[in-house]
Formats: structure tokens, C-alpha cells, sequence
């Protein structure tokens, strides 16, 4: 097929496809943060229990691929009778391992935080969880726009997964499949699927330097 | 007993008595003892390295110590947590460089600690800060972020920070080390205006005019002790220790050398 004849036949599944993959990397990525910002925290701990799960959270999850993940949550996991939908198993993949980057990131964000700032607010009588929530976290997020950016980035790539199960709408690799097993898409169907992958990137790059720029700390 | 009087049966606001303290090895501070009235500016000078900073920090906890005691209000310094944290918000500290919020307004920096740890409400919290700000002279520096301010303001601005939070006595190391020559003035005027106001200080400075002007009472460390304390005039014009005398020499030298 050409991409006329693609189009006409398939452009509102693509569009679907498109918002699907859209939705998944939004989610995913909400979920992702928020996980890395606690999972940061615990590294960060006094607690040395927290920082030993959250150390190894992050050298399991940063370390193994996405598909053997899947495979896990999809294959293993009804073994001992955890059954959850494919679209649960996809999400919990696309979440857990950004996440761990997202850790990463913000970890070396921290670093970036002068030590005096820590103290003073611990002079003023600051409590840990306090100290972290005003001070550090806010200042490791604006320090890592840029690479949260990417990650996010990543985390789109990363839904992908979806296309290794059966899921209801299909996001933009799982619709490549799809037509390449109905009729003939060829080489056309991934095309038009890459291209818009490159066009959610670039968007999210703009959008992300705009960011960075906003919130950068100036010193 | 009666408060009012300055008696010397008063709690003293700091106290440390006998306190040690290693890096390491390293021997920092020996047998520290000092006691700080209610209302009393503290000044501490000495060599780089004699540990002003090191019994700075140790005032509320920073830093541990290794052993000894440390009062606050008679009261000895909790380990850590919560009661740790209300003894801290107790006693103010200015840093050599500041160390602002850089992500928050000038306003934020000096409200932050009052709504979060005394509770107070936003709206109540600005008022005061304004005030603050108003009485350390930038009061039109409130909506700006730290960066933009000069090292004398954002100085000043760490000043009112610490004073949002009412302490009880304020400890500065090296205030205005990091200044430029031309700033440094407006931060010892302000520290000079807090001092008259019965603020009770404990200041490591090079100012030694200032020293002189504001100190009731002048702690001269050296390699980890406290070798000679006294009354200003007193130890300007007659240190006991040779090491003092040299100290102070080569303090007139560095003058008389950037004024040529
Ligand atoms: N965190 C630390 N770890 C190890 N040694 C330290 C630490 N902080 C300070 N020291 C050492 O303790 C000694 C006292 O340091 P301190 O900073 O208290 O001196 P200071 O009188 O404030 O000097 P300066 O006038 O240079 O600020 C020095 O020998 C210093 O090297
Ligand atoms: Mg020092």
C-alpha cells in the first residue's frame, strides 16, 4: 500500500493509535515521577532500611529490559495467581523502569545543590521530610528538567511495549503490527508510526528547553 | 530568683561546658567552655583553622561533639528529631555565604521557616517578613529570587530570615568574609542595629573594628581553645598571650597593607 491508500483506511486508527501512545507516556510518566521522587527520598534517608530498598529498587529496574519486565508481569506473575489486565502489566513496565532513571536524574540534580542550603534550613529548625519537600526535591526537579525531558522522551519510546500484548485501543507500534498482519502496510505502515513518534519528541523537546528555561535556578 | 537582673544566677541563653570535638583524629576543639548571657554580643576571633567555625556549628548541632555539654536556656541539646529541630529554631545562624533559597523569593526565604515550623499563617507570616525586610533595609528587594540581589543584600536578607523565627540568640560565622569591600558596611550596620537592640550574638568575624564596637566580651580561639577572653578594650590594647599579640599584628600589617 501506499501511504494515500494507508492513510484512507487507517488515518483514524492512527490518530487513536496516536492519543493511545500519548495517553500511556502521560500516565506512565506521572506515575514514573512520582515513584522517583519517593524512591529519591528514601535514598536520601537516615533510614538505612529505605536507602538499601531504594538503592537496589534502582539497580534492578535501571538494569533489566522492558520486555523481559513484561514478559515477568504477563507470564510469571499468574503463576502466583497475580493476574492483572494487560494494559496494569504494560503500565507497571513503563513506569517501574523510568522511574528508576528518573532517581538517577534526580539524584545528580541534588548534587547539584549547594550544602548550605540544607544546613540553613536546618538552622531554622527545618525537620528532615520538611527540608526535602521545600528545598531539596524542589531545586533537584528544576535541575533536571533537561534530562526529565528525555525521559520522558524515553518513556514514550518505552510504551511500545504495549504492542508485545493484546490491548484495546493500540498505541502506534502495536497498530503497525496490526496492519502489517492484516493487509500489506509494508514498510509505509512503520513509517507513518516513527514519524509521528519524531514529531511527539520534538514537540516535547520544545516544550521541555521552554521549561528548563522558566525554572532553571539562577546563581 | 528574679529574672529582670542580670544576676549571675541567670541561665546563661548558651552554655557549653568542657566540650571536645574530633574529625577524625584531628583534634578541633579542646575543652571548650563559654557561656553566653541573655542580651550579650559574643565575638569570636582567631588564625584560620583555631575551630570558630567548627564551635559555631556545635552551638546547635551541625556539627556533634565528641564529648561534653551543650545548654541551650539550661536545657542540654537533644540529639535529634522534633526536640533537636525546636531547639534549632530557637537559635539563628548567618553563614558566610548566605545560603538563601535560591529557588524561592527573598520573601519566601524569610517565611518559608515561620509557616512551616511555628505554623503561623501565610498572610501573618508576610507581614512580619515585610517588616523584617523593611528593617534590614530591603524591603523593595521582597519579590525578587536570591540571585538577583547583591552579596550585602542577600546577606541582610539571611539576617531577617533568622530573625522571622524570634530566636533566642543568633550565631554568625563570618558574615561578610564573602563580601565585596563596598557591602560589607551595611551588614555590620544591621548586626551593629541588632546588637543595640539587645540581641544576643555570638559573631566570628575579621572586623576587628567592629569587634571592638559591638563585642561585650572578645574570645580569642587558637588550635582548637579558647587562649584569652576579656572585655574589648582590654584585649585590644593588652593581650595576655604572645599569641594573641602576634595575632593581632599581623592583623595591623594586613590593614596598614591594603590601605597603602
Ligand atoms: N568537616 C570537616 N572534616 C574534617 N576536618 C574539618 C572539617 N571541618 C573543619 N575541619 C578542620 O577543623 C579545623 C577547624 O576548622 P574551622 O573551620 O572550625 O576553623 P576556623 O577557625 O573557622 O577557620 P577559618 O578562619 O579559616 O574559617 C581545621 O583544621 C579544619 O581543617
Ligand atoms: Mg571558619
Amino acid at each position: 500500500m501506499n501511504i494515500g491508500e494507508l492513510l484512507s483506511q487507517y488515518g483514524g486508527k492512527y490518530a487513536i493509535a496516536l492519543l493511545t501512545t500519548w495517553k500511556l507516556t502521560a500516565v506512565s510518566f506521572a506515575l514514573a515521577l512520582a515513584l522517583g521522587v519517593l524512591i529519591t527520598a528514601m535514598r536520601v534517608s537516615p533510614i538505612r532500611p529505605l536507602r538499601i530498598i531504594a538503592g537496589l529498587y534502582v539497580q534492578i529496574f535501571r538494569n533489566i529490559p522492558g520486555v523481559a519486565l513484561l514478559i515477568f508481569l504477563v507470564y510469571a506473575l499468574p503463576y502466583l495467581n497475580l493476574i492483572f489486565s494487560y494494559q496494569t502489566c504494560v503500565l507497571t513496565a513503563t513506569t517501574l523502569i523510568p522511574a528508576s532513571f528518573c532517581s538517577e536524574y534526580l539524584m545528580s540534580g541534588m548534587n547539584m545543590i549547594d550544602k548550605g542550603q540544607i544546613e540553613a534550613a536546618r538552622a531554622l529548625g527545618m525537620r528532615f521530610t520538611h527540608v526535602l519537600r521545600k528545598v531539596v526535591i524542589p531545586q533537584a526537579l528544576r535541575n533536571s528538567v533537561l534530562p526529565l525531558t528525555n525521559l520522558l522522551v524515553a518513556t514514550m519510546l518505552t510504551t511500545s511495549l504495549a504492542s508485545q500484548v493484546p490491548m484495546n485501543p493500540m498505541e502506534l507500534t502495536g497498530l503497525v503490527s496490526h496492519i502489517n498482519t492484516h493487509s500489506v502496510g509494508g514498510i509505509m505502515a512503520f513509517v507513518i508510526s516513527a514519524a509521528l513518534y519524531c514529531a511527539t519528541a520534538i514537540l516535547i523537546g520544545q516544550i521541555g528547553s521552554l521549561i528548563d528555561r522558566k525554572v532553571r535556578i539562577v546563581r | 530568683m528574679n529574672s529582670e537582673h542580670k544576676s549571675g544566677a541567670e541561665t546563661p541563653v548558651i552554655e557549653l561546658r568542657t566540650v571536645n570535638k574530633y574529625f577524625g583524629t584531628h583534634h578541633v576543639l579542646k575543652d571548650v567552655s563559654l557561656s553566653v548571657r541573655q542580651g550579650e554580643v559574643v565575638v569570636i576571633i582567631g588564625p584560620s583553622g583555631s575551630g570558630k567555625s567548627t564551635l559555631c556549628r556545635t552551638i546547635n548541632r551541625l556539627e556533634t561533639i565528641s564529648s561534653g555539654e551543650i545548654l541551650i536556656e539550661g536545657q542540654p541539646m537533644p540529639a535529634e528529631g522534633k526536640e533537636l529541630a525546636q531547639v534549632r529554631s530557637r537559635i539563628g545562624m548567618v553563614f558566610q555565604s548566605f545560603n538563601l533559597f535560591l529557588h524561592r523569593t527573598i520573601l519566601d526565604n524569610v517565611t518559608m521557616a515561620p509557616m512551616d515550623v511555628l505554623h503561623i499563617k501565610r498572610k501573618d507570616a508576610e507581614e512580619e517578613a515585610l517588616k523584617l525586610l523593611r528593617q534590614v533595609g530591603i524591603e523593595d528587594q521582597a519579590r525578587k529570587v536570591p540571585a538577583q540581589l547583591s552579596g550585602g543584600q542577600q546577606q541582610r536578607a539571611a539576617i531577617a530570615r533568622a530573625l522571622a523565627m524570634h530566636p533566642k540568640a543568633i550565631l554568625f560565622d563570618e558574615p561578610t568574609s564573602a563580601l565585596d569591600p563596598e557591602m560589607i558596611q551595611e551588614v555590620l550596620d544591621v548586626m551593629t542595629s541588632l546588637a543595640k537592640s539587645g540581641m544576643t550574638m555570638v559573631i566570628v568575624t575579621h572586623e576587628m573594628n567592629f569587634a571592638r564596637n559591638v563585642a561585650d566580651r572578645i574570645i580569642f580561639m587558637n588550635d582548637g581553645a579558647i587562649l584569652e577572653e576579656g572585655a574589648p578594650d582590654e584585649f585590644f590594647a593588652h593581650p595576655k598571650t604572645e599569641r594573641a599579640r602576634e595575632f593581632l599584628a599581623s592583623f595591623r600589617n594586613e590593614q596598614k597593607e591594603s590601605e597603602l
